[in-house]
């Protein structure tokens, strides 16, 4: 225990001391307060506002369009429309003549045969194929939806679908819909704020034991500490680390937002309750050790760093299965097979039960019994890579392989 | 001539003929074909074909007009009437329906409807419930123009000298050019890490002192940028080859890559302005492996490098909309931010020639002088070990004993 506590205060040490770990820890809060500073600066400072606006969207004024309707079924324009907003041409000659003394900004060509095809032509000087997204041209569709309706607005505004619809739910659940947001972006940052943090604290010990090894120190260790002690010393002190760090951003962030003015709850604005951020913390320590120990196992392998960040994916896979799910089935099927089945596997289980836990009901006894799972797979990968920690494992100058991991994991090696 | 040749021929076979840049080749097609899957997997699961019930009181949909069949992968979803609310909230309750929408008497001037649910009615059937309003809405209005309201419009956008046209369906044409520098970008990364990591294996493992009795600097390092820019554009030409291979299987099936044309203008860029970036950022990699002793911390610094290549991926939608603001033009002309900025201006607007000229000049310039700065950077940091080459030491005059 003695041994451990050493290692631990060992890491912990060097780890701090390092110049780079102050200026990561310090220096993401501190743009994160510049770029929160001056954005309250441009808010208060509307001159400056306007100028930093216009480098990033050039000048805009809106002219009037033309219009050139060969087809004849523009009789009439909705009175909602701005006067002037357009200009009819009775011809394309004489468009593009306005066009070039500079009366439209751009102007339409409506064919002849405009019913049967559907086609119209927009000439713009700059090109740029994403206005068509833009308020002037739903005005101008709205113009030609009314027109071909023969004036009838009401009609016209039912083509594409109802103007408003009212849900109920029946089910007890609280329902994923576009009239929730919050509802739909919760499980998914919940899911990336899991994958970041137990990753983020992981990786620490790839680098920290592929480093050791290749300059040998490693070996110079385990004649007097024992490979669980010095694993465990390890996970521990980076553990302890990486937990210090995501608290100080999470707590940064925190106060930024509220100081730039947004009361901003995340507990309550997700509806979260106490017992989910105790659960957060089971999940966070349980897969932190799992995952920790599987990268210091693939440190010990792989013979350099590089090598060993190239096949960290190998090992991530898991992880961020439930991320490619958390908008669909997390979100819409929080308790249905493939989502219970992935926060009962324990190697998804940390970002896959939290996400559910984020989203409703889960039955009680499933988020007992995944972190039940996860512990012992804890316990016993910690074990099999403590038995990684061998000199012949270590010594060893050959490449990577996918085999070789999974034999020295099953104590085979 | 003839050395720089045989290092290059060296430093090429050393990375081609070798499994795993083989399988980093493979990878990245295979992780879009995965990632293709996966969407039309969620797109799929989002098909529930369980009828939708209706209750309708405004009357219009008496004797219904059946909904217009669904584009695929859409399937279509049956619609059954109910007398009232009651009846059809049953059949929700038993699973026969998995929802029904009321039709309230004022529907026609109001325009509201509601909807009862246990799971929220997915995009597929809505827009079929949806459909099937607007065909009964449209039953009096004559064919021809109702079906051109259901289609809507084909809007083309042309410039003013009818060179140019885009139209709405094409907005893989827009893309395009943003893709290829994407492209372009991978793989200047990754031939870059794999020069920085040249000249650092070299050196830790001490094999320079060797080659240098045979070859002279400049030789070595002209053949090693050589042989790594030609190891990426092996890599650019088997992802395009492979782009290329889509595209011609996809162009029957799918709408969206049909009229994909590679513009000479695009070319022109790729020649003009990606490739100088491209040997500008391989030599800068070379730079930093010949100034830091050890691989590590070489990709720290990479990370830095490759910041301000990824600015107008952060801006691109500013960018997008809003392709000839000041910042755009800007980003353009600036190394590293120029080759993904001017390529993603290239698909939404017409590019003014001085600004070509202009970038090209600069990216050109920046080129030259990374050559430079690398060459220099070698020569001094060739054979110092355990101890970092500062930057100053670049710069000083007196600085070269070669």
């Amino acid at each position: 225990m003695k041994k451990i506590l050493l290692v631990l205060a060992n890491e912990i040490v060097t780890v701090i001391s390092r110049p780079s770990f102050w200026l990561v820890l310090l220096g993401l809060p501190l743009v994160g307060a510049l770029i929160f500073g001056g954005i309250g600066w441009l808010n208060r400072n509307s001159g400056a506002a306007q100028s930093v606006n216009q480098a990033f969207t050039g000048t805009q004024e809106t002219l009037a369009e033309g219009v050139v309707d060969l087809s004849g079924i523009i009789r009439q324009t909705p009175k909602e429309i701005p006067a002037g907003m357009f200009i009819a041409y009775p011809d394309e000659a004489s468009a593009r003549s306005a066009l070039a003394a500079g009366e439209i900004g751009a102007f339409y060509i409506v064919p002849q045969d405009y019913i049967q095809s559907g086609k119209i032509i927009y000439i713009r000087p700059d090109f740029n194929p994403l206005s068509t997204d833009t308020k002037q041209s739903s005005l101008f569709r709205w113009i030609i939806q009314v027109n071909l309706l023969g004036g009838d607005q009401v009609k016209a505004s039912l083509i594409n679908g109802p103007r408003q619809v009212e849900d109920t739910s029946l089910s007890a659940t609280p329902q994923v819909t576009e009239d929730n947001p919050l509802a739909t972006w919760a499980p998914y940052a919940v899911t990336i704020l899991f994958y970041v943090l137990i990753l983020g604290a992981a990786s620490l010990l790839l680098s920290n034991v592929s480093k050791e090894k290749e300059n040998r120190v490693i070996e110079t260790l385990l004649t007097s500490v024992t490979p669980l002690q010095l694993l465990s010393g390890k996970i521990l002190g980076l553990g302890l680390i990486g937990l210090g760090q995501s608290i100080l951003w999470l707590g940064t962030s925190y106060v930024l937002l509220n100081k730039s003015g947004q009361t901003f709850n995340l507990a309550t604005a997700l509806h979260l309750p106490i017992s989910f951020l105790v659960w957060g913390l089971v999940f966070f320590i349980l897969g932190y050790a799992v995952y920790a120990s599987l990268m210091a196992g693939l440190g010990a392998l792989a013979p350099n760093l590089r090598e060993a960040s190239q096949t960290t994916m190998v090992i991530m896979i898991p992880l961020m299965i439930p991320m490619f799910f958390s908008n669909t089935v997390f979100a819409e099927q929080p308790n249905g097979v493939l989502a219970t089945a992935l926060s009962m596997f324990p190697l998804s289980a940390p970002v896959a039960m939290m996400t559910r836990l984020s989203t409703g009901s889960v039955t009680w006894w499933q988020p007992w019994l995944s972190a039940l799972l996860l512990a012992a797979t804890a316990v016993l990968i910690v074990r099999a890579v403590a038995g990684m920690f061998r000199a012949q494992a270590l010594l060893s100058g050959q490449g990577f392989n996918l085999k070789t991991y999974l034999r020295a994991l099953a104590g085979r090696l | 001539m003839n050395k720089t040749f045989l290092v290059a021929l060296q430093e090429y076979r050393q990375h081609v003929f070798n499994r795993r840049f083989l399988l980093g080749l493979m990878s990245v097609p295979l992780v879009v074909v995965l990632m293709v899957g996966l969407i039309l997997l969620i797109v799929s699961m989002q098909n529930n074909t369980t009828p939708l019930g209706y209750v309708d009181h405004a009357g219009f949909l008496s004797d219904p007009l059946p909904a217009p069949a669904p584009e695929p992968p859409d399937k279509p979803v049956p619609m059954v009437p109910y007398a009232n609310e009651s009846q059809a909230d049953s059949a929700l309750r038993t699973g026969q329906i998995q929802a029904y929408y009321v039709v309230p008497e004022d529907y026609l001037s109001a325009g509201k409807l509601s909807v009862v649910y246990f799971t929220a009615v997915k995009a597929p059937a809505r827009i079929q419930f949806y459909d099937f309003l607007t065909a009964n809405l449209l039953r009096d209005t004559d064919p021809a123009i109702a079906e051109r309201l259901v289609e809507g419009s084909e809007v083309t956008v042309q410039s003013a000298d009818g060179k140019r046209s885009v139209s709405t369906g094409d907005w893989f044409i827009v893309i395009f050019p943003m893709i290829v520098a994407l492209g372009f970008i991978i793989a200047m990364f990754s031939t870059g890490g794999y020069l920085m990591q040249a000249v650092v294996d070299e050196k830790e493992n001490r094999t320079m002192e060797v080659i240098i009795t045979s070859v002279s600097p400049d030789q070595f390092m002209a053949g090693k940028i050589i042989g790594d820019i030609a190891v990426g554009l092996t890599q650019i030409v088997v992802w395009g080859l492979f782009i290329a291979i889509g595209v011609l299987v996809g162009r029957d099936s799918l709408d969206f890559l049909r009229g994909v044309q590679v513009s000479s203008q695009t070319i022109l860029l790729i020649v003009v302005i990606i490739f100088p970036s491209f040997v500008m950022v391989a030599a800068l990699m070379a730079t930093i492996g010949a100034t830091v002793t050890e691989a590590r911390e070489g990709q720290q610094m990479t990370g830095l490098l490759g910041m301000p290549i990824w600015i107008p991926y952060m801006l691109m939608y500013t960018l997008m909309n809003n392709p000839n603001s000041p910042i755009a033009i800007l980003l353009s002309m600036i190394p590293l931010t120029a080759p993904l900025t001017i390529l993603v201006r290239d698909g939404v607007t017409l590019l003014p020639a001085w600004q070509i000229a202009l970038s090209a000049a600069v990216q050109i310039l920046a080129a030259i002088g990374s050559i430079w700065l690398a060459g220099r950077a070698f020569r001094l940091g060739m054979l110092r070990y355990g101890k970092r080459l500062k930057w100053h030491e670049i710069f000083a005059r007196q600085g070269v004993k070669s």
